[in-house]
């Protein structure tokens, strides 16, 4: 199962929430808990300066993405790593397929990465005969039961230790009641064997420092480092959005990212990588490859207001505390990236046609921007996507009829005052149910009485 | 055109009408609460992330104290860059069999509770045994990440790691487990005397 756009998204929504009311208490425990741990570790911080400090320098890199690319690419071959730069999806894909076919790759390690996800890497590998095995637990679960990851951080929360049980029991041979240390144990051991033999490791990158050259990644597992340190390639695949000017900026946006995603102070590992093994290093990959990807980036860059998404760190924290979100988890959303950030970065680089009508998936309560690290105006955003969505004609007819109508009464007084005495002698069961725009929203709701008196007549009259 | 000069010249195209935003200046780690002294807020960090902590006043007994630790290994893989007096008296295993790591680490970040390891000390004994011992001098304890790597940019490996904690998941059902690939017991050796 992958993912199929987010055409579909009311429907999958429905499903979920309809056949399978466990995902949402699953999502609900788990963002809740992402979300008190990141309200406890941003209190222990001036976290309004960490957060105009971060936003001033994503803001800034993207104004200067040519320079720090170009910066970043000299740097990585000086330090003896391959630099390839990737347009589409394809390129990428080609350029991996090249790395696979040179070396003889029969197996490959793969760190987390939701840029893989959204090149669809897996795929593609496997079609060229590669054994690809996922090595974050969570993505190592989510890749035995054939799913994509439904969050960013945690791919797999929208499962219980249940659920995992049968799994494990299924695939592992662990027993039916084993406990998630015994469930760990039995994946550490199919995963060291696949760590030792894999012949290429491929991993994202959570920011690229042009000054130094250096892959920053952040996890808790060592999955990552050890898929950057045991097979003899490795390819990380950096979006390049993920500049960053200084090494020493990374250690801003290091922590920010951890403190906002799982409320850390720091992952429990960070890889800085800068190439491949020097000849006084007694291991580590003879060949590093960084991808740079565009892949919609540079569409979503061009976008005078919807260009600040791209600051995102990939933290969670605007799913975490979203109550669309929590509802369904990520899968409704059709593709790797869900929630507000999601649907404010899908209109950029799938289209806007493509990601309808992710924008709508909100109710723009704004929770998701007062979590925000780096300042993403997410609800401005929605707005901005919704506009074009109407000004293309992207958005149901029944609903531009039903404002321009509004529009038409609202400008005259004595039109509004008839329609709403028409309104007001109505059942507001059934005009609300006739109205175009109100249809969808009437049928969960009950409505109030409607008043004998309009507003205007009593306002008149004078209200006490 | 090539595919790279093509992406430069769209991210240009991009952003050629957009008032460009200055860099903010360095990342001074505000803080709403004062910082411990940097080798106290290094141990408050590393426990709290699942680590231990050991202290010791000099290499000396530092070596003592490795001794009485080892007695329930039976082998270890030690980094190329740990010191002899710092090395346990066991077998050599292989990083993929020892029970034990033995690592010495370039320094230590306070600010999060990190172990600074250098590439050039092997990164399979590092990240492969299921219990990783890490020395280090308190003198290489840095107050802040930034001063770190400001540091660590003059001279920079293949890859550095920043071990902060033993490896750990809460991917099934948000339970709490440790060891899952990497090492899943992390102790620290702070020497505070001596080279």
């Amino acid at each position: 199962m992958s993912f199929t756009g987010p055409g579909n998204y009311r429907q999958e929504a429905a499903k979920t929430i309809r056949d399978k009311p466990e995902v949402r208490t699953s999502i609900t425990a788990a963002t809740r808990t992402f979300d008190a741990h990141r309200v406890q570790a941003w209190g222990q911080i001036d976290a309004d300066r960490w957060r105009d400090w971060a936003r001033d320098v994503k803001s800034h890199v993207l104004g200067h993405l040519d320079e720090y690319l170009e910066q970043a690419e000299e740097r990585l071959t000086a330090n003896g790593a391959q630099v390839h730069w990737a347009e589409t999806a394809a390129d990428a894909l080609a350029i991996l397929g090249d790395i696979v076919r040179e070396h003889g790759v029969e197996s490959a390690v793969k760190a987390k990465s939701m840029l893989s996800e959204e090149l669809g890497v897996n795929r593609h590998l496997e079609s060229l005969g590669v054994h690809v095995r996922e090595t974050d637990l969570g993505e190592y679960i989510i890749q035995l039961l054939d799913q994509p990851p439904s969050h960013i951080v945690g791919p797999a929360i929208h499962l219980s230790v249940d659920d995992c049980r049968r799994l494990f029991h299924e695939k592992l041979g662990t027993p039916l009641d084993a406990e998630p240390d015994e469930l760990a144990g039995a994946a550490r051991d199919a995963l060291r064997a696949e760590f030792l033999a894999a012949d290429l490791g491929i991993s994202g990158g959570n920011f690229l420092a042009a000054d130094t050259g250096t892959v920053a990644l952040i996890e808790n597992e060592g999955n990552i480092r050890l898929s950057t340190s045991l097979p003899r390639v490795h390819v990380a695949l950096v979006g390049i959005e993920k500049l960053v000017p200084k090494l020493e900026d990374v250690s801003g946006l290091l922590q920010l990212t951890a403190r906002s995603a799982t409320g850390q102070p720091i992952g429990n590992f960070v890889s800085l990588i800068q190439g491949p093994r020097k000849s006084d290093e007694v291991d580590g990959p003879d060949e590093v490859h960084v991808v740079l990807v565009d892949n919609g980036r540079t569409k979503l860059l061009a976008d005078d207001v919807a260009w600040e998404a791209l600051r995102c760190v990939r933290c969670g924290a605007c799913l975490n505390i979203c109550p669309v979100y929590r509802q369904t988890g990520g899968h409704a959303y059709g593709w790797p990236y869900s929630g507000p950030i999601g649907a404010i970065i899908a209109p950029g680089m799938l289209g806007l046609e493509e990601a309808m009508p992710l924008p709508f998936a909100s109710s723009l309560c704004g929770a998701c921007t007062d979590v925000c690290p780096v300042r993403i105006p997410i609800p401005e955003l929605l707005v901005h996507w919704r506009e074009k969505a109407a000004e293309q004609g992207l958005t149901p007819p029944t609903e531009t009829l039903g404002l321009k109508a509004y529009a038409k009464l609202a400008q005259s007084p004595e039109l509004f005052a008839a329609a709403g005495s028409v309104l007001r002698r109505m059942p507001l069961e059934l005009g609300g149910r006739a109205l175009p725009v109100l249809g969808g929203w009437m049928q969960e709701r009950s409505a109030p009485k409607s008043s004998k008196k309009s507003f205007l007549r009593m306002w008149k009259e004078g209200i006490e | 055109m090539s595919v790279r000069d093509r992406m430069l010249e769209r991210v240009r195209e991009a952003v050629r009408d957009r008032e460009a935003a200055e860099h903010p200046g360095a990342f001074e780690g505000w803080r709403s609460t004062a910082a411990l002294h940097p080798v106290d807020g290094l141990v408050q960090l590393l426990e709290a992330a699942g680590g231990e902590v050991v202290r010791q006043p000099d290499v000396a007994a530092a070596t003592a104290w490795l001794a009485s630790f080892c007695v329930d290994f039976e082998s270890s893989a030690v980094g190329e860059t740990v010191p002899d007096a710092l090395r346990p008296p066991l077998p050599l295993g292989a990083p993929d069999t020892a029970p034990l790591g033995v690592s010495r680490a370039r320094g230590a970040v306070a600010e999060t509770g990190s172990l600074i390891l250098d590439a050039r000390d092997g990164r399979r004994a590092q990240l492969l045994v299921p219990t990783h011992v890490v020395f280090v001098h308190t003198r290489g304890v840095y107050a802040t990440l930034r001063e770190a790597l400001i540091d660590l940019a003059d001279d920079l490996p293949s890859a550095i790691g920043f071990h902060s904690g033993p490896s750990k998941s809460a991917d099934i059902g948000q339970i709490l487990v440790k060891g899952v690939h990497g090492p899943g017991r992390l102790v620290a050796v702070l020497i505070d005397g001596g080279d």
